[in-house]
């Protein structure tokens, strides 16, 4: 008897718990902030800033605006070498990320151009699929 | 009645559960003093007493992005704090360099405060490319000492102040290392450690550093 209650006391206590735990709802059309998160913002910063003359911004920066034909084979590929941003030069490496899909690529530029660079004309997944066959794989 | 009994239990147990993952409301200091200590008795006042002795961090000898020396005499009746990185690291450092940099700003004007990043890969960070990646991320050098020196040495000092990290060919970047700060006082007591990755944690690393400085003149 008291071994029941103790398990429904427990039953209730745990139910009411993990009902204030799963409100972190996943969206697909999040996905992209979400990539970001995982893959981006450990150099390039929470908000795109970037850091110092280290790590170029990605947030209001000429260079994302300007290439947008080029990020989805940067993204899944890396760059190195110079590279001139809002005026800066940084000369670093960025490691691929070969291990994303097409869909999470075109995701991922979604973020980048729609909510870090306020653009209104994103790219689709064909365009980003097209763009991906004609990579320089290095 | 009892089923009343029930839904009040389950309530609090709830409460209970949820509470064990929110910050504790205990008073933070005075400061505790970390890491090895010694226990020995000791006769006192005629009495066989058991004393507790901590271990200072020991000297050490590194050379910084200006090609400076940098030893224990550096830091001599200063706080600082410590922490571990390489210029290549794809992963937490540039996170770490980035709240260092909060550190950096917030006591700019205050001399009794150093940092000292010691680089884990002596071999590709030599002098010159510290000094790189110090002058790019916005060091200033007379506050940050960014260390190069004995591979060795630099490991053996990692373990000594607690810190993991190690050459691992897997890890992204070739090493696996912990993102902690380490807050040292000015009788070389390590005070605190922090993850050098949370602006929360660096929050209270700034809080407990002005403390030092101001409680332990």
């Amino acid at each position: 008897m008291v071994a029941r209650r103790t398990a429904l006391v427990f039953g209730i206590a745990a139910t009411t718990a993990m009902a204030s735990v799963v409100s972190c709802d996943y969206k697909p059309r999040n996905q992209g902030r979400v990539l970001y998160e995982s893959e981006c913002q450990s150099c390039h910063m929470e908000n795109g800033q970037g850091l110092g003359e280290l790590m170029p911004p990605l947030a209001n920066a000429d260079y994302v605006k300007e290439n947008t034909e080029a990020l989805a084979c940067i993204i899944r590929y890396g760059m190195e070498g110079p590279v001139v941003v809002n005026g800066v030069e940084y000369n670093g490496q960025m490691p691929g990320n070969r291990q994303l899909s097409e869909i999470e690529i075109a995701n991922l530029i979604h973020y980048l151009l729609e909510v870090l660079n306020e653009q209104e004309n994103t790219m689709t997944i064909n365009e980003v699929r097209e763009q991906l066959k004609g990579c320089k794989k290095p | 009645m009892k089923m009343r009994w029930n839904l009040n239990a389950a309530i609090v147990t709830a409460t209970l559960f949820a509470a064990i993952g929110c910050e504790q409301a205990e008073e933070r200091y005075p400061l505790a003093v970390l890491g090895p200590y010694q226990v020995s008795d000791v006769v006192k006042d005629g009495k066989m007493v058991t004393d507790t002795s901590f271990t200072s961090v020991r000297p050490f000898e590194f050379y910084d992005q200006d090609s400076n020396r940098v030893t224990e005499k550096t830091f001599e009746n200063k706080v600082y704090v410590a922490d571990f990185f390489f210029t290549s690291c794809p992963t937490i450092c540039p996170k770490m360099k980035q709240q260092m940099l909060r550190v950096q700003e917030e006591f700019q004007d205050e001399a009794n405060l150093l940092i000292l990043s010691h680089s884990i890969d002596p071999k590709r960070d030599s002098v010159g490319r510290l000094k790189s990646y110090a002058d790019k991320l916005g060091v200033s050098s007379d506050k940050w000492h960014m260390v190069t020196g004995d591979r060795d040495s630099i490991y053996s000092m990692a373990k000594h102040y607690m810190i993991a990290a190690q050459e691992d060919r897997l890890a992204p970047g070739g090493f696996a290392h912990s993102g902690a700060f380490l807050l040292v006082d000015q009788k070389r007591m390590i005070r605190g450690i922090y993850d050098g990755t949370s602006a929360d944690e660096v929050d209270d690393l700034m809080k407990d550093i002005a403390w030092l400085l101001e409680e332990q003149p």
